[in-house]
């Protein structure tokens, strides 16, 4: 059996690597104004892509025989925008029924990796819209949620989008039960410390375990041992340990400060995802170097508020030096229109934001965030190459995608909604000659 | 009552109007008219609530107050014909036809959403009943002058619409219940069962009506209905329709329903498939209303299709964006922006899809839409071009009255964010 696992091992192997040689088409980009958000400055310039990676940025770069010139005179070339918290690949569109949310108060162990759908229709649709990585999260109702992944948005099996296997796990301070417990937000804070409590044991338990069989006293009892396995514990193991991020859902205030409570007391990785309220813990987030996603932008702000508070949160999340990228407008259905990540960046910036930052929260802070920084999120050389030539900056409405490459590959610019435009613009055009 | 009574009160209400409508003059901005080109540099004057003049070189009457809006821009107060701002209640949600159900009913002028729609530039809304029921209640167009009686918010003279509502919508609220309709067979059937009860309702009345002319006597008039007398009144087209539909086949259906009833349609909201019939309801001069690049929300809008708007505009199709929501409603200057990201309609278009589309879809093309000397003085003042999505909205006027001024009213006004 094993020696079959090592064959089929050998020959994924093979395939990634035909993949990657069918990628080593060169594309260089040619007297584009390049923006390249870090290891640099803009510049009119080339940027070459070889290999699937960034090769090179600078002026009068030469093509290497058989490569892709585009010539982006007067556009803009930045690289692939990074979107947070959707449900692309598990949306259950087009024909394949949801796949978020699995039924269960505590589901640490679901795996997008085991429901990525590379037809979702949003994959086309939000690749256009010059986004070109998502993280996409299992669920997002419950207590504990599960994993979530980082893919790019090119590729035809989930194997060769996928990044990154396990990015964060999420947990939702606000998701009460009803009639059943916990239906409060203590309720929740005590359930989710409760598992956490287990999930430490189960790793000093495991840990043990590792210690003694390193040691060479492998016990008959210890090997193979499937009674002992629990995939929900094993899955909260890395996040216990501070290995892997503790992705926090809050709505308000209250639930804010509880995520915070738990992030210090179990010194977990934190990230919180806020939808208001953060402005009085940015100080304290600021100084933790807690990551924040803010998902409040165009929530209508209470009515003892200012109208303009939450445009405005954004601008004071970056003067008080917090990490921050925008929620990516809604998981579920929102994930249809990952495309508009800009819109929360557009107000901001509106209402005091710098571009530079709001650029920054839509590219090089959810790759730190995501723990890709170091292959996506800016143009540098040796960074995977997903480039997105605009008409003109992001921050601005009117702006079009009319690039993108994502792994060095060009994408084809078409998606259903581009084959609706085509079909019914022939139709509806016999019909008015008709007339 | 006495005379003296009588001229006091006149006296009373005059002067609370004249008090009201203030006289107001803008002076210096970048004017986008939407009907007359952009004058740099312009004036507009307001008296009575009215645009008294506008223009380059416009002589401002004494003892008016001056705004300097200085490389501001200023564009008319935008239209929102499709929203749900500002009622207490919005869903009559326990049977399929309730048409006996009026908005102005739910209307709350003191709502903080009047207030934080107006920071993003709207001055009319037209506020509409839900899409549980397939015939629902009668929408009511307002101006946003927050806070004052609901006399002053509705606007007299308007036509109001019916707001009837197909597909998955109206279905699942009954369906669910183990009611009819649960098909869109099953709507087609509920409206075309009220229409007709209310065409032998209304054929009840006349006959009542035209032997009391005759001066016949001994006449029992028929027995009142308040839901057949709504759909009476849009028989009558003293009301008119705007229908929340999404699919191509419903859009035909309620095209051809309203002919054959004789019913007066506007608008078709949420019309999600619009583009794919674009021909049909541009012969049938009927309002697109709807969103940009909204799409797969639910089934029935899965064909979303932003490209869309490009077949519906050389077809020669009316569009109105719309809200729908008290969120969007705060900046669709920036929803008219994005008509210029997927299509190549010109950006004066864009911004009628905003203001004077929506005026026409709601009757009013005569009063609002656009700055021309004797329309009201709707105006919304922005630090940029509306249409450069990182611009704000810096003011908001509302015949001759400021209700929005960011100046005021900012986080920064109001003692900086903490």
């Amino acid at each position: 059996m094993k020696k079959f696992t090592h064959v089929f091992l050998m020959l994924f192997l093979l395939l990634v690597v035909a993949e990657a040689g069918m990628a080593s088409d060169s594309i260089l980009i040619k007297n584009g104004t390049i923006v390249p958000i870090k290891g640099g400055s803009n510049m009119v310039g080339d940027l070459l892509i070889e290999n699937g990676k960034i090769s090179q940025i600078g002026k009068n770069i030469k093509a290497p025989t058989g490569a892709e010139v585009i010539d982006a005179s007067g556009k803009f070339v930045y690289p692939g925008l990074v979107a947070v918290m959707t449900a692309i690949g598990v949306t259950g569109y087009p024909r394949a029924g949801n796949d978020t949310d699995e039924v269960g108060t505590s589901t640490p162990q679901m795996d997008p990796y085991d429901a990525i759908n590379p037809e979702d229709d949003c994959i086309e649709v939000t690749r256009m819209g010059g986004v070109t990585t998502v993280q996409t999260i299992s669920g997002s109702r419950s207590v504990i949620n599960g994993k979530s992944v980082v893919m790019h948005l090119g590729g035809t099996l989930a194997e060769d989008m996928i990044a990154r296997r396990y990015v964060a796990q999420i947990f939702n301070m606000g998701a009460t039960e009803q009639n059943k417990y916990p239906s409060t937000r203590p309720g929740v804070v005590s359930y989710l410390k409760t598992k956490l409590n287990q999930a430490k044991d189960f790793a000093k338990k495991q840990n043990e375990k590792d210690q003694k069989s390193e040691k060479g006293k492998k016990s008959e009892n210890d090997k193979e041992d499937f009674s002992k396995r629990d995939l929900a514990m094993e899955a909260l193991v890395p996040v216990v340990t501070g290995k892997i991020p503790a992705l926090f859902i809050t709505n308000n205030e209250v639930t804010i400060r509880n995520a915070l409570a738990i992030i210090e007391e179990y010194k977990l990785k934190g990230i919180i995802r806020a939808g208001s309220g953060i402005l009085k813990y940015a100080d304290r987030i600021a100084k933790a170097n807690i990551p924040v996603i803010w998902a409040g932008t165009e929530s209508v702000p209470q009515r003892w508020e200012s109208h303009d508070l939450n445009f405005h949160t954004a601008a004071v999340l970056a003067k008080k030096g917090v990490l921050f990228t925008f929620d990516s407008g809604g998981y579920g259905p929102g994930s249809r229109n990952v495309r508009n990540i800009t819109t929360p960046a557009i107000i901001s910036v509106a209402h005091g934001l710098s571009e530079k930052h709001a650029l920054e929260a839509l590219t090089i802070n959810p790759a730190k965030i995501l723990g890709i920084v170091d292959e996506v999120g800016s143009l540098e050389k040796g960074k995977i190459a997903n480039v997105v030539i605009w008409t003109g900056s992001p921050i601005q409405g009117r702006s079009r995608v009319e690039t993108v490459i994502i792994k060095g590959k060009l994408i084809p610019m078409t998606s259903f909604q581009t084959r609706l435009f085509k079909k019914f613009k022939k139709i509806v055009g016999e019909r008015m000659k008709k007339k | 009552m006495s005379k003296k009574f009588f001229l006091i009160l006149t006296a009373l209400v005059m002067m609370a109007t004249l008090g009201w409508a203030q006289d107001l003059a803008l002076k210096g901005g970048t004017i986008l008219t939407i009907t007359n080109g952009t004058i740099e540099n312009g004036t507009i004057v307001i008296q009575k609530g009215r645009i008294a003049a506008i223009g380059k070189d416009i002589k401002i009457p004494d003892g008016i107050k001056i705004i300097d809006v200085s490389g501001k821009f200023i564009m008319p107060g935008i239209i929102d014909s499709h929203s749900h701002i500002a009622l207490t209640d919005i869903n009559e949600a326990t049977d399929p036809v309730t048409p006996q159900i009026w908005m102005w009913e739910a209307l709350d002028p003191g709502s903080d959403s009047i207030q934080k729609t107006l920071a993003g530039g709207v001055t009319t809304v037209k506020t509409m009943h839900g899409s549980a029921n397939v015939i629902g209640g009668v929408n009511v167009t307002i101006k946003l002058k927050y806070d004052r009686p609901i006399e002053e918010l509705i606007i007299s003279g308007a036509r109001q619409q019916l707001k009837m509502a197909l597909g998955e919508n109206p279905k699942r609220v009954y369906g669910e219940k183990g009611r009819s309709p649960s098909t869109r067979m099953g709507n087609a059937y509920v409206a075309r069962k009220a229409f007709i009860e209310a065409q032998e309702y209304k054929a009840k009345w006349d006959k009542y009506e035209k032997d009391k002319t005759a001066g016949k006597k001994d006449l029992t008039p028929p027995k009142k209905d308040l839901k057949l007398e709504t759909l009476k009144m849009t028989l009558e087209k003293k009301l008119s329709v705007d229908c929340h539909t999404y699919r191509a086949e419903e859009i035909v259906w309620i095209i051809n329903f309203c002919k054959e009833f004789g019913i007066d349609l506007l608008q078709i909201s949420h019309c999600i498939d619009g583009y794919k019939v674009a021909d049909i309801m541009a012969e049938a001069g009927v309002f697109y209303g709807g969103w940009v690049d909204s799409w797969g929300f639910k089934e029935e809008a899965y064909d979303g299709c932003p490209y869309g708007m490009q077949i519906m505009y050389d077809a020669g199709t009316k569009m109105v964006i719309n809200s729908d929501s008290p969120v969007v409603g705060r900046y669709l200057f920036r929803e008219a922006a994005k008509v210029l990201k997927y299509t190549d309609i010109p950006e004066n278009e864009a911004l009628k899809m905003i203001t004077l589309n929506a005026a026409e879809s709601l009757e009013l093309g005569d009063r609002i839409g656009s700055l021309e000397k004797g329309k009201d003085g709707d105006i919304a003042v922005f630090d940029k071009h509306p249409l450069d999505t990182t611009t704000k909205c810096l003011m908001t006027i509302v015949e001759g009255e400021i209700f929005f001024d960011y100046a005021k009213q900012s986080v920064t006004a109001r003692g900086g964010s903490r």
